[in-house]
């Protein structure tokens, strides 16, 4: 399957390669004429952003079905979330307010194995995924700033009494997305005593614990929020075992990604302190935390 | 050395070797057994047994095969069925028994074609000297059958050795999953993916081989 998505990846780079080389080599003067181009932010001419911005399309890695963050409505195919409308804000910020921005995005489906090669193999421009940043990853990727953060707690069912904290998930079977941060500390939080059932999504874990194949789900807080809200015999228990700073991910510059990380930071900082990522809050992340926060810090 | 990944991460990946193994070769065994009965159903004298095997090989061969090992994992206990009360031996035995299931199907459509291969006359005069229909099966029909069904059966086999790889959507921590894991932790895809691959071939070439080997000793035999 990753050969696959390596040999499509391989043909999207040539295509890119062969669409860039057939294009004229004059750069196209951003003060000439007085086209409704003039309207869009302006950007430096050796920014990434302002590669993005001619190209017309940024593409947005993010999940499918990761509620209160992103979701693909079945029904409608349209993208919602969190991180969707951190997404749009960007790409607003790349091609400007009060036009249709959708029509500059592609979204790209990733899940949390697909998330490092997606960027590496440039078939994505961001990921913008409930992304934990750690160091293992910055080896191999480049961050934003924080942008959201959150810890890790464990689901159970309603009438668990026996899993409490993270450390009576040790000879527990617990369910996690695999090639996520979540299983690896739930692996350093009972010393490697817990059995992990490792699916490819949360819905899946849900679902094998519904059915008594999981002792416990466990994974980032927001992300078990989302789960609780689909079955309500559920409970999050234990405090954080760990904390989940959430970034940006974008593919290190080789002198193609200039100024691209700075001009993401800038934007989340605007969106901070205009008080959108309240709004944001709010709309997504407060229905199911029942909490309020004006900034990812509070 | 390519591949060479596999023994920093033995627990993983040759662990995950003697899973895919082992639900290789119950399958297998799963599916020549199944697709045997089922090839008799459809060729039997009986007609509700010939549809129910007709049935059988359609609804199996016609769904894909994550669906049917989703079933078999998270459905059956909304049926009230579980393979064990513990958790990787339930996702074992659903994962060998779907390819069971699954290639069961494919078996059943060769072993049909070898059934229906052996010369009628011969059958016909095995029950005209007295052979009963069982007898006859035993004795005249089925020997020749598997006989001729040598290299269709090897390419299941080959087909089934690799589809194993679906069985780590379930959990279960074959081969692939190996791969997976350790690239999640080390982020060395390629020499993650490189390593699995030569894993399979370690399986796969080698069956190969074998079945050329049988089918060559089969035709002296004829």
């Amino acid at each position: 399957m990753r050969g696959i998505t390596r040999a499509l990846a391989l043909g999207l780079v040539l295509a890119f390669v062969a669409t860039a080389c057939s294009t004229p080599a004059a750069s196209p003067s951003p003060t000439a004429g007085t086209s409704p181009a003039a309207t869009k932010p302006k950007h430096d001419l050796s920014t990434y952003q302002y590669a993005l911005q001619t190209k017309g399309k940024i593409r947005i890695g993010t999940q499918e079905d990761n509620t209160p963050f992103s979701v693909k409505t079945p029904a409608t195919g349209k993208w919602d979330g969190f991180d969707v409308a951190i997404g749009r804000e960007i790409a607003k910020a790349i091609f400007g307010e009060g036009e249709d921005v959708e029509k500059y995005i592609e979204w790209v489906p990733v899940v949390s194995a697909t998330r490092i090669p997606a960027i590496t193999d440039n078939k994505v421009d961001v990921v913008i995924k409930t992304f934990t940043i750690n160091d293992e990853r910055k080896a191999q990727i480049d961050f934003s700033d924080v942008y959201f953060r959150t810890g890790q707690r464990i689901l159970v069912k309603k009438d668990n009494t026996t899993i409490k904290e993270a450390a009576d998930m040790a000879g527990k079977t617990i369910c996690s997305q695999r090639g996520s941060t979540s299983e690896k500390n739930i692996a350093t939080a009972t010393n490697n005593a817990a059995r992990p059932l490792l699916l490819d999504s949360y819905p899946a874990c849900l679902l094998a614990l519904q059915q008594g194949q999981a002792d416990a789900v466990s994974t980032d807080e927001t992300i078990l929020f989302g789960l609780v809200k689909q079955d309500p015999n559920t409970k999050i228990v234990g405090k954080y075992f760990s904390t989940e700073p959430y970034g940006i991910g974008v593919k290190k510059s080789a002198g193609d990604r200039t100024g691209f990380v700075d001009f993401l930071n800038r934007t989340l900082i605007v969106l901070i302190t205009s008080g959108t990522w309240a709004k944001f809050y709010e709309q997504y992340i407060t229905p199911v935390s029942g909490d309020k926060k004006r900034t990812p810090d509070d | 050395m390519p591949g060479g990944i596999a023994f920093e991460f033995p627990e993983l990946f040759f662990t995950g070797l003697w899973l895919t193994i082992q639900i290789s070769v119950l399958g297998l065994i799963g599916a020549i057994i199944i697709g045997t009965f089922v090839a008799l159903a459809r060729v039997s004298p009986l007609v509700p047994l010939r549809w129910i095997g007709g049935a059988y090989v359609e609804f199996f061969r016609n769904t894909p095969l994550i669906v049917q090992l989703f079933f078999l994992f998270l459905g059956l206990p909304f049926l009230g069925f579980r393979f064990s009360t513990d958790t990787f031996e339930s996702i074992f035995r659903a994962a060998a028994t779907g390819m069971a299931l699954y290639h069961g199907a494919y078996v059943a459509e060769v072993v049909r074609g070898g059934l229906l291969g052996v010369d009628r006359g011969q059958i016909e005069a095995a029950r005209s000297l007295g052979l009963s229909y069982l007898q006859m099966l035993r004795h005249v029909q089925l020997p020749q059958t598997f006989r001729s069904v040598i290299p269709p059966l090897g390419n299941i086999g080959i087909a089934l050795v690799k589809n194993t790889s679906l069985a780590s959507t379930i959990g279960v921590a074959e081969l692939l999953y190996a791969a997976e894991i350790v690239e999640s932790r080390t982020f060395r895809a390629e020499e993650a993916f490189v390593a699995a691959t030569m894993l399979y071939l370690v399986l796969t070439i080698p069956l190969g081989i074998a079945v050329n080997a049988l089918e060559r000793r089969m035709l002296v035999a004829r």
